[in-house]
């Protein structure tokens, strides 16, 4: 074995083997040289959390996103030069994905960076931008960030945010004299949904009779309902995420509180409604940002639709999936508007688009670089309303993109 | 068997050679241990990883002066990492003082929080101070959860970036990934030759006895508490000026460096390496942090990798990387 090594090693290298390894290492090294004059790829880094409670969401995000980019490089790409989605799992911790971002700008010297799928995930990502004058698209519901303690000009809020969630399903689910009791899992999401549902319910002049806080993944919801049941309240308002909302929402059936109240949460999801059976979710009412069965009203919902099925085999894109998509695909937009990637120049852009890209008219409001867009409302059907085993709801309305119902600039604390 | 066959065909200079080879690494570890950390970033996938090994490292050497050392295993260790992370945090972004005083202020909150806990912790054995270091961790976590007004809650704590070191006479651009990495080697390599005192003097000779027998110790002489509990402070200090320098690192201090999860990353860094040896818990944060940032890259189920990885290390070295290493080296 070892003489085998020896043999090796003290062969006498000839000249011309000399010659052919001297130019094969000489022109590895100048490739990327070449490359980089060819136009380099537009690089997009995008962290999410592919590990942990929502892997799901996570991974519908992943595929709209990659679905965004294919469209892009399928009609030459964006200015003429190629786009790349570098996906990192940021394993739903804020440290780790710091960690991820700064590999991302640092090491792999994205353009842009889209992503996290957690308020305190997407704050960090933030951080981690503003810093650095790298443009972030955050996809993830939160109304912290929009305030003016963690604006950043290189920002940009592609997700609704939970004032404007709560203000348009309340509108047509509370009513004058309503009484709602809350749920709430004690953490930011919920406290965020729970503090919209308030005001929201205050303008309508619903009355608030009881709220409970739960821990985050509860697997047991028991202990509450009782208290619920006993509130006298005709709504039960659910504000919690991922499979905490179907645990929560099968518990509650199971005890009958749909008998006597109706069950609206602010985010209804497509992942969670799919994992029990529709009897549980029968009636339930809440909101989205997207849902597929908007191609029927909607072209460019349609055209989203037919180019995921065409990648896809046939599957449909989620509400939380849909932000990958809008998210890359607005950014995208940009970029080819100002004609490359400097920062300023996509700033501007994108304080400027009109985009209609999944869900109807959508634009950043200058101020706080929140998307104003539509905001569906809708209610889970019945067993036997249902056409296929896709057609999981029926879209009560869907409220157009508008400024009312997001909080004003001067109330977030910017200066006009 | 095998060994054994290797040994004899080894000639017996070289055998000897090896044994003076261990002692020589132990003589000089602080200079080859920074020798190692300078070539780190270059070796590594990104500066930004090697940053975090030399944090978690540093974690993990404090920690091991109370786990490998002194023998008492502790389940509450982030509470000192994150106090001194919030710490600096709140120092820099609500007070707005100077980054090397707001480190100073982030180590001294840790080592005070040490010595608060250690005085109830050292009190119990065995099991029970790890129950109690737990209880007392999870006790800091939920008020850093309440006291959201300071800490920013759930969503951490933000807006304190440092982004240029001002330093008497200059000032570096610490957003620069390689400057980063430098500064903060420097205040861990001086952490480390500090580590490497404490060993040495009669003071390490002390907790190792205590280790090793604590009722000798007591019957010797010596005021065992009062080891334990400068052993948990010294301990307490390392990890939270290691959070100091996680705070300065990603400019954020998330909630979860609090959680019991850090603690349990802490212990399990800490048993990968080598509890007990110089430079076993380094090693431990480095392939661990390697391991985890390296096959999340390739696959979604990196968890299943670094999980079978982590069993065959409990079942087949159950010294760790480092500590199997040495008894290797001196079996030779």
């Amino acid at each position: 074995m070892t003489n085998g090594i020896e043999k090796l090693a003290l062969r006498p290298i000839g000249r011309r083997a000399a010659l052919i390894g001297l130019a094969g290492v000489a022109g590895t090294l100048s490739m990327p040289w070449i490359a980089r004059a060819q136009a380099e790829t537009i690089r997009i880094g995008f962290p999410t959390p592919l590990t942990g409670p929502f892997a799901a969401e996570a991974n519908d995000q992943v595929r709209s996103a990659q679905l965004a980019v294919k469209l892009a490089n399928d009609k030459g790409g964006i200015a003429g030069r190629k786009v790349e989605l570098l996906v990192r799992d940021d394993k739903l911790n804020a440290g780790e994905a710091a960690t991820r971002t700064l590999e991302l700008i640092e090491k792999d010297k994205v353009h842009a960076v889209v992503g996290a799928l957690s308020s305190a995930v997407q704050l960090a990502v933030n951080e981690v931008t503003r810093a650095r004058n790298m443009l972030y698209i955050s996809i993830s519901q939160s109304d912290t960030i929009n305030e003016t303690k963690d604006f950043s000009p290189y920002t940009f809020h592609e997700a609704l945010n939970p004032t404007m969630t709560t203000a348009v399903v309340a509108k047509h689910s509370f009513k004058k004299g309503s009484k709602v009791a809350y749920l709430v899992a004690d953490y930011a999401y919920g406290h965020e949904m729970l503090r919209g549902f308030r005001r929201a319910a205050k303008e309508i002049g619903a009355q608030t009779v009881s709220e409970i806080l739960h821990p985050f993944g509860a697997a047991d919801y028991s202990t509450f309902i009782p208290t619920i049941l006993a509130s006298g309240a005709d709504i039960l308002c659910i504000c919690n995420f991922g499979r905490d909302q179907a645990n929560s929402i099968k518990q509650a059936v199971d005890f009958g509180v749909k008998d006597q109240m109706k069950i609206v949460v602010p985010v209804l999801l497509h992942n969670q409604r799919l994992a029990v059976d529709p009897e549980v979710f029968e009636g339930v009412t809440g909101g989205a940002n997207y849902y597929w069965g908007l191609e029927e009203t909607v072209p460019s919902a349609k055209a989203f639709n037919d180019a995921f099925r065409a990648m896809y085999k046939g599957t449909i894109p989620t509400d939380y999936g849909a932000y990958g998509y809008t998210g890359v695909a607005s950014l995208l937009m940009a970029i080819e508007k100002a004609g490359g990637t400097e920062p300023q120049k996509v700033i501007a852009a994108l304080e400027a688009l009109k985009y209609d890209i999944a869900k109807g008219e959508q634009s950043y409001r200058k101020c706080d670089h929140q998307s104003m867009q539509s905001v569906l409302v809708l209610e889970s059907k019945a067993k036997s309303a249902m056409k296929s085993d896709a057609d999981l709801f029926k879209i009560v309305a869907a409220e157009p993109a508008s400024e009312s119902v997001l909080r004003t600039c001067s109330e977030l604390g910017f200066k006009s | 068997m095998s060994v054994i066959k290797n040994a004899e065909l080894v000639p017996a200079p070289a055998r000897r050679s090896f044994a003076t080879l261990f002692s020589n690494v132990s003589r000089w570890r602080v200079p080859l241990s920074i020798l190692a950390l300078c070539i780190l970033p270059w070796v590594l996938p990104s500066q930004a990883l090697a940053v975090n090994v030399l944090i978690y490292g540093l974690v993990a050497v404090g920690y091991n002066l109370l786990f490998g050392y002194t023998g008492l295993l502790s389940f509450g260790h982030a509470a000192f990492f994150g106090a001194g992370a919030y710490a600096t945090g709140i120092a820099i972004g609500a007070f707005g003082i100077h980054w090397f005083i707001a480190m100073l202020i982030g180590v001294l909150v840790s080592g005070l929080l040490a010595t608060v806990m250690g005085v109830l912790a050292i009190r119990t054995r065995g099991i029970y101070f790890s129950m109690v270091t737990l209880a007392l961790a999870q006790l800091v976590y939920y008020a850093a959860l309440q006291a959201s007004s300071w800490t920013g809650g759930e969503n951490g704590l933000r807006g304190f970036t440092v982004s240029t070191l001002h330093l008497p006479g200059f000032s570096v651009n610490f957003l620069d990934p390689l400057v980063k990495y430098y500064a903060i080697m420097i205040v861990v390599a001086a952490a480390l030759w500090f580590v490497s005192r404490v060993l040495n003097s009669p003071f390490g000779a002390v907790i190792e006895a205590i280790r090793e027998n604590e009722t000798r110790a007591r019957a010797c002489g010596y005021d065992v508490e009062r080891t334990k509990l400068l052993s948990f402070i010294l301990s307490g200090i390392l990890c939270g000026l290691a959070g100091t320098l996680s705070a300065m690192h990603i400019s954020i201090v998330p909630l979860d460096s609090l959680h019991y999860h850090t603690s349990g990353l802490i212990v399990m860094m800490t048993l990968l390496g080598g509890a007990g040896s110089f430079f076993g818990p380094f090693i431990g944060a480095l392939a661990f942090l390697s391991m985890e940032d390296i096959f999340s890259l390739w696959t979604s189920n990196w968890q299943l990798i670094v999980g079978v990885i982590f069993i065959l290390f409990v079942l087949y070295l159950p010294k760790g990387i480092w500590g199997t290493l040495i008894s290797w080296g001196k079996s030779r």
